[in-house]
């Protein structure tokens, strides 16, 4: 089975647009939402009103920098930190250009770094290369197993 | 000459002579020392010249058989009452040989000593014809103004008493050098008036002495003393010490000085200022002077009175000095808090600097910048000072009117820095403020050189006191006006002024320094803010623009309606996103305007405003008795406003919604509480609470920007308060926030 996208964020425009954009790519993956930081731990760390779900790592994770309570960066230090969470690919979207967050970003070991177009053609191109990249053709790390769809 | 009767001394041992206890008395009465049952111990020698009873033979005998039955009855109901140190007037007898004493007794040394004064009259002292002297003297001190002028008339008075033919007021200054400042003579005396006399003129035995007993005549400078018989005090086994005999032999080094000085007579009344001796009544004449006891209680009175008048009108000078001095600093201290630079501060009170020290000249001195006003040596020449200060000075007030005889170089500056006053400013750096004074050149007549108190030359070996009077005159170079005493002490005090502005000036600098990292941080927040969350709402106006686009001629209506809404609210979003941060940074510049605040008039007020939010909805307010603040009402009243509108917010899912608001009075701050039962917030993430554009919850649970609390916190620290909240999830909220009650907003 493909591994699911986990998508965390907390702007319901901006989550109504990435759905869309990844609706759009035509990727098959299962995409979890999650709307903030500490949720985004939760389903990670398999735990609250995530502790019944099934084993196993995402795909990769669509990380909001700006969030509720936990923010991307927070995420992205912990799930580094985190012996079974290490290897995840973790994508950043963010609204800006902030230099500081692009540092800071890396630093912690983000996979890719994407400022969120404002014009939405290029969002949903980005969007779906991501997806297409990280969730398909890249070869996941060892514990991940890549399921490509029969037929396809 | 009586030369030969004295002991041969030399200048060295001046201030050992034994001038307590000289062993002799001046030969114009005689002398008994007495035991309690008035028995004679010791005579004067002289006691046959007066009694005709040899001084061997008086000794051991009772004192009616020395001086008379009639007498000795006369007087020893006196002797036998208390005696103290100071001799007393005990009457006026007739001698064996015919002659008139008064006699005057003081009890000392372990023994009576009686003495017998010789007087010209043989009534009894009569000492009411004083008093119309000292009420002359005390009407006439009520309307002289100067010490001078007070100096002057006890001169006159003390001559028109004794009738010396010169009688002077000179003061000691700081080294002992007496100055004559008063003077009334005969016209054929010359005149001392202005005249130093060197302070070795007068040992430092002597000067204790003249505390002791604070008159002391010489009738007759050509005296031959009268040793006592026996010589050494029965009750001390020691030489009888005379300090308060009237009749007390008196140094023949001092003879020898009046009649260098061509006085054969003189007379001295101590000046007794706070415990020092601040002066004295010198009275000089040509011949040989009698001055009886009567008159001589008269003199010791008016020295008494002048010396009060002095130490009063020295106070009040002293006062009304210090209290120039003072108002001079305050204004100064008033121009230092001024300007934002301490220095520049400083350099614009420079007139007020030189006023407060008299100075011409006066240097701030900060590092290598040196600024100057007045007449002060050149910028090298006070660095280099600067950097000698620094080693000598001891973080003290530093100050000499004689600076080149300190500080070598100093010698090129004597015109305008013969006298230094320097202060350190700083207990780490060198800086200084130095004040300067010019050169005073003036000339001092002294009466003989101070610096040569030597024989003739030629003269014998032994001890010659000064043999010349005439006036010699020194030129004083490279001294200043010396600093006054009030000075040193009020640059000490406005030194410690100076350290008190500075460091609060440094907290002060502190304090802006953390509001300005405040500010910066505030600043960067506030930019971030503006790339991400502005840039959200436009990002999404955009997409679902496109998207409308993409769809048009779709059948999917409802989705074009969610879309139009989407860009509807995301436009709305970005408009309030605009103006909280417009708000937010007029926060932070806006000044405050703080007045009292009826804080249930202002919570009144609130709850109006949000006539629109709670609209429909069950609240039960519960609002306590509030006190009054000194705050910013506008301010306050946006703070107030935000708290209440997220307890209403937040309350949304309650029915009822209870909000509370309340306060409690501490000794030093008010706090209030806003209380709620909503959905509160995870205590977790409670230190992101009051950030900008920080939010606990989703947007479409609840609607804000994310500034709301971020504002309350930044009006309430500009009123340096602070804020707080605490909650338990989804059952409380309490926000509250602090205001102190003594704030200098």
């Amino acid at each position: 089975m493909l591994k699911p996208i986990l998508l965390v964020e907390d702007n319901p425009n901006d989550l109504e647009l990435t759905l869309i954009a990844l609706s759009k790519s035509q990727l098959a993956n299962q995409v979890i939402i999650v709307r903030d930081g500490a949720e985004a731990l939760d389903y990670l760390h398999r735990r609250g009103e995530y502790a019944a779900r099934p084993a196993g790592n995402p795909a990769v994770v669509l990380l909001d920098l700006k969030l509720p309570k936990v923010d991307g960066l927070e995420v992205l230090r912990e799930i580094r930190s985190t012996d079974g969470l290490k290897p995840l690919p973790v994508v950043m979207l963010t609204s800006s250009r902030e230099e500081q967050d692009l540092v800071r970003s890396y630093e912690l070991g983000v996979n890719a770094y994407v400022v969120k177009p404002v014009d939405f053609a290029e969002f949903v191109r980005a969007i779906a290369d991501l997806g297409i990249f990280w969730a398909v053709l890249n070869e996941p790390p060892p514990g991940s197993q890549r399921y490509v769809k029969p037929g396809k | 000459m009586t030369q030969a009767a004295a002991p041969v001394l030399d200048l060295s041992t001046c201030d050992k002579e034994p001038i307590r206890t000289p062993g002799s008395i001046q030969p114009h009465g005689f002398l008994l020392t007495l035991a309690a049952d008035l028995t004679v111990l010791q005579a004067s020698a002289n006691l046959g010249d007066w009694s005709g009873v040899a001084a061997g033979d008086a000794i051991g005998r009772p004192l009616a058989d020395v001086i008379g039955a009639a007498a000795a009855q006369r007087i020893a109901p006196e002797l036998a009452a208390g005696l103290g140190p100071r001799p007393l007037y005990v009457g006026t007898i007739a001698t064996g040989t015919g002659r008139h004493v008064d006699v005057l007794a003081h009890h000392w040394d372990g023994v009576t000593i009686a003495e017998f004064e010789a007087v010209d009259r043989a009534e009894p002292a009569d000492f009411r014809n004083l008093y119309p002297l000292i009420g002359d003297f005390l009407l006439k001190v009520n309307d002289t103004g100067s010490i001078e002028s007070l100096a002057r008339l006890a001169c006159q008075h003390v001559r028109s008493v004794t009738g010396f033919g010169r009688v002077l007021v000179y003061r000691f200054d700081t080294d002992g050098h007496g100055h004559v400042m008063a003077e009334a003579r005969d016209e054929r005396c010359h005149s001392y008036m202005g005249q130093r006399f060197p302070a070795a003129d007068i040992p430092a035995e002597a000067r204790e002495l003249y505390m002791l007993s604070r008159i002391r005549l010489i009738r007759d400078a050509t005296y031959t003393p009268s040793a006592l018989v026996p010589p050494l005090n029965p009750a001390t086994g020691k030489a009888n010490d005379l300090s308060f005999a009237a009749l007390r032999s008196v140094s023949p080094v001092h003879l020898q000085y009046m009649r260098n000085m061509n006085t054969l007579a003189s007379m001295s009344v101590s000046l007794v200022v706070k415990g020092k001796l601040w002066g004295l009544i010198s009275c000089h004449n040509e011949g040989p002077a009698a001055v009886a006891f009567d008159k001589r209680t008269a003199c010791e009175q008016l020295g008494q009175i002048l010396a009060l008048c002095i130490e009063s009108r020295e106070d009040a000078a002293e006062l009304q000095f210090r209290l120039e001095v003072r108002r001079t600093m305050v204004s100064m201290l008033a121009g230092l808090t001024q300007g934002s630079d301490f220095i520049e501060n400083l350099a614009n009170v420079f007139p007020d600097l030189l006023r407060f020290a008299r100075a011409a000249g006066v240097a701030i001195v900060v590092d290598d910048r040196i600024l100057t006003y007045g007449d002060t040596p050149d910028q090298d020449d006070i660095r280099s000072l600067v950097d000698w200060l620094a080693q000598h000075d001891r973080g003290d007030v530093f100050h000499t009117d004689k600076l080149s005889a300190l500080y070598a170089p100093a010698e090129h500056m004597i015109r305008n820095a013969s006298g230094l006053l320097a202060m350190p400013i700083s207990r780490i750096h060198k800086h200084y403020l130095l004040w300067f004074r010019p050169e005073y050149v003036h000339t001092i007549e002294w009466a003989g050189n101070p610096h040569a108190k030597e024989a003739t030359p030629g003269a014998p070996a032994q001890l010659s006191p000064r043999t010349s009077f005439a006036a010699w005159r020194e030129t004083i170079h490279g001294t200043s006006q010396p600093w006054h005493g009030g000075e040193i002490e009020l640059a000490l005090e406005f030194r410690t002024a100076l350290l008190g502005i500075a460091l609060e000036r440094a907290e002060q600098m502190a304090e802006l320094a953390e509001e300005l990292g405040r500010a910066n941080k505030e600043l960067e927040a506030f930019s971030y803010s503006v790339s991400h969350d502005l840039r959200a709402p436009l990002r999404h106006i955009v997409g679902f623009a496109d998207l409308l686009l993409e769809s048009a001629g779709s059948e999917d209506g409802q989705q074009r309606q969610r879309f139009l809404k989407n860009i509807k609210d995301a436009a709305r979003l970005a408009g309030k996103l605009v103006d909280d941060l417009l708000s937010f940074s007029q926060m932070g510049r806006a000044s405050l305007h703080p007045t009292t605040v009826d804080m249930n008039d202002l919570v009144a007020a609130c709850l109006d405003k949000l006539v629109l939010e709670t609209r429909g909805r069950n609240i039960e307010w519960d609002i306590g008795p509030l006190p009054t603040v000194w705050a910013d009402p506008t301010f306050l009243h946006l703070a107030l406003v935000n708290l209440l509108s997220n307890a209403v917010k937040f309350t949304g899912q309650r029915d009822p919604a209870v909000i509370r608001v309340s306060a409690e009075d501490h000794p030093a701050e008010t706090v209030f509480h806003v209380a709620d039962n909503g959905a509160g917030f995870n205590m977790e993430y409670v230190h992101k609470l009051f950030g900008v554009f920080q939010r606990l919850h989703r947007m479409e649970d609840f609607q804000g920007t994310g500034i709301g609390l971020a504002n309350v916190r930044r009006i309430v620290e500009r009123h340096n308060g602070r804020v707080w909240a605490r909650s338990v999830q989804g059952e409380s909220a309490t926000f509250s926030f602090a205001l102190p009650k003594q704030t200098n907003l």
